[in-house]
């Protein structure tokens, strides 16, 4: 018996030591991932198991086994090639003619078309941590890094991270979350962050005039991100001070439209060739000005096929 | 007559419950801690009112802690910690973190008093390890959002989870008595 009880003494302190030491190891990690190198290869991780994790688009083992997986997954392309379809032969028929007398008119690079990949949610977090939810489309259904989403209230938020099948979307009401805005009518331009009571907070507000009480807040298309024009939200007055009362409240559908962000690349990214280096090289082999005008715009023409366009598709 | 068929069902599950060992009592939360976990996974709204859902491997912790420490808990509960990690976005660690402090402190209290004989400690126990709990998460949510966020969903998690408890508190005792033998030579 006595044998018995000093076993077990024994024992006990071995389990204690081990609690102490996991409990001081997930502190360690939870301290080092305030280092923004260490937390980036931990997303990526972190990203996956998600993906893995809470992803309804995944199928089953019955489902790939019984071959309903491979008949679902051609009934989804084919819908989605259907929508695509439909949405382009009533809009390009009537509008690409004029469309382009138009663009040739006024010279106008062409905006790209708007294509998007309409996703279900299928978890929300909308705890402590990160207001984001996850949605059941990733790099397989075309989702791009960048990508932002809306709902038919307006905007939603931000692809902050991409899985296979799966992405998450950091939501507009987020603290973190920082959006360009407009007012509709009053065209103030600020910044929108989510706050703690479901409101939007406005930030770097201009020294003079403000936000119209019940006016629209639009996406102001800067930092090239979210495309110009938007719904945001509207304007509301809560304890003196304006907010902005979030749209994608209004549309609780369960689904969301994910779209391509605007990608504008840097002018370093495609440099526009130096007139002088220009002028150098077709001074040495023409003599005359007239080709260096030519070879430059052939230059910028070829070196930017599709960057004009804001969209980038 | 019914009345007294149920309660010789109900008598019937307790005996079978009161000869179940502990390995399979263990198995048989950290299965009910998958399900709920999981069935949380989903968008959750009844008549257009988001339900709050409750943080169910806190209640195994706290239910685990009160038969003492053991490495299978441990594990597990950092296990599911990491789920609830990447699930809520949560640093790394944090619920796994939370999970063990709250295994270890109801450990501890059981260890400390005799409950048996003292209901008051049985019932002011679980709500202070759950408040401390919450704390924490409180505390790490607005150390990780550089803010203080809200308190409200906290507590209605609070709320929720220890509904739970009330609940499901006999299914996470794994019928290992630990604590101080009153009445008996040391």
């Amino acid at each position: 018996m006595a044998r018995l009880r000093g076993k077990r003494l024994k024992a006990r302190p071995v389990r204690r030591y081990a609690l102490i030491v996991a409990l001081v190891m997930l502190f360690a990690v939870l301290l080092a991932q305030t280092s923004p190198r260490l937390r980036a290869w931990i997303d990526p991780a972190r990203t996956v198991a998600a993906d893995q994790l809470a992803s309804s688009a995944r199928p089953g083992l019955w489902d790939r086994i019984s071959g309903k997986a491979a008949r679902d997954e051609r009934i989804r392309e084919l819908e989605a090639e259907v929508r695509e379809l439909t949405r382009y032969r009533s809009v390009a028929i009537s509008m690409a003619a004029r469309l382009e007398a138009y663009e040739d008119m006024l010279n106008v690079m062409g905006e790209p078309p708007v294509r998007g990949v309409t996703a279900r949610i299928t978890s929300e977090t909308n705890g402590p941590f990160r207001e984001a939810i996850l949605v059941n489309a990733g790099t397989l259904q075309g989702v791009q890094a960048g990508a932002y989403a809306e709902n038919e209230g307006g905007l939603v938020g931000r692809v902050v991270q991409i899985g296979e099948r799966s992405s998450r979307v950091l939501l507009v009401a987020d603290f973190n979350s920082r959006v360009p805005v407009m007012g509709e009518a009053s065209g103030m331009r600020a910044i929108l962050f989510g706050d703690r009571d479901d409101l939007g907070t406005l930030t770097d507000l201009p020294e003079r005039g403000s936000f119209i009480l019940g006016e629209r807040v639009l996406t102001s298309g800067e930092g090239g991100i979210f495309p110009r024009g938007i719904v945001v939200g509207e304007v509301v007055e809560r304890g003196g001070a304006l907010r902005v009362e979030f749209g994608m409240n209004r549309g609780r559908g369960g689904f969301v439209r994910l779209m391509p962000s605007m990608q504008i690349p840097p002018p370093e990214e495609y440099p526009a060739p130096d007139a002088t280096d220009a002028e150098d090289d077709t001074g040495i082999e023409a003599g005359d000005g007239a080709p260096v005008d030519e070879t430059a715009e052939t230059a910028t023409s070829e070196a930017l096929p599709d960057a004009g366009a804001p969209g980038g598709g | 007559m019914a009345r007294r068929r149920k309660s010789e069902r109900l008598s019937a599950v307790a005996g079978i419950w009161a000869e179940t060992g502990p390995t399979s009592r263990f198995l048989i939360g950290t299965l009910i801690v998958a399900a709920i976990g999981l069935i949380g996974l989903t968008p959750k709204t009844l008549f257009d009112t988001e339900l709050v859902w409750p943080y169910a491997s806190l209640v195994a912790a706290i239910g685990w802690g009160r038969s003492g420490l053991g490495f299978r808990p441990m594990v597990v509960l950092i296990l599911f910690g990491l789920a609830q990690d990447v699930i809520v976005y949560a640093p790394l660690g944090c619920f796994g973190f939370i999970n063990l402090a709250a295994f270890g402190a109801s450990s501890l209290i059981a260890r400390s008093f005799d409950r048996e004989r003292n209901p008051l400690i049985s019932t002011v126990a679980p709500v202070v390890l759950y408040a401390v709990s919450f704390v924490l998460v409180w505390l790490f949510a607005s150390f990780s959002g550089n803010h203080l966020v809200q308190l409200s969903p906290l507590v209605n998690v609070f709320v929720v989870t220890y509904i739970l408890h009330i609940l499901t508190a006999p299914v996470f005792d794994l019928g290992r008595r630990v604590g101080p033998l009153t009445g008996s030579m040391s």
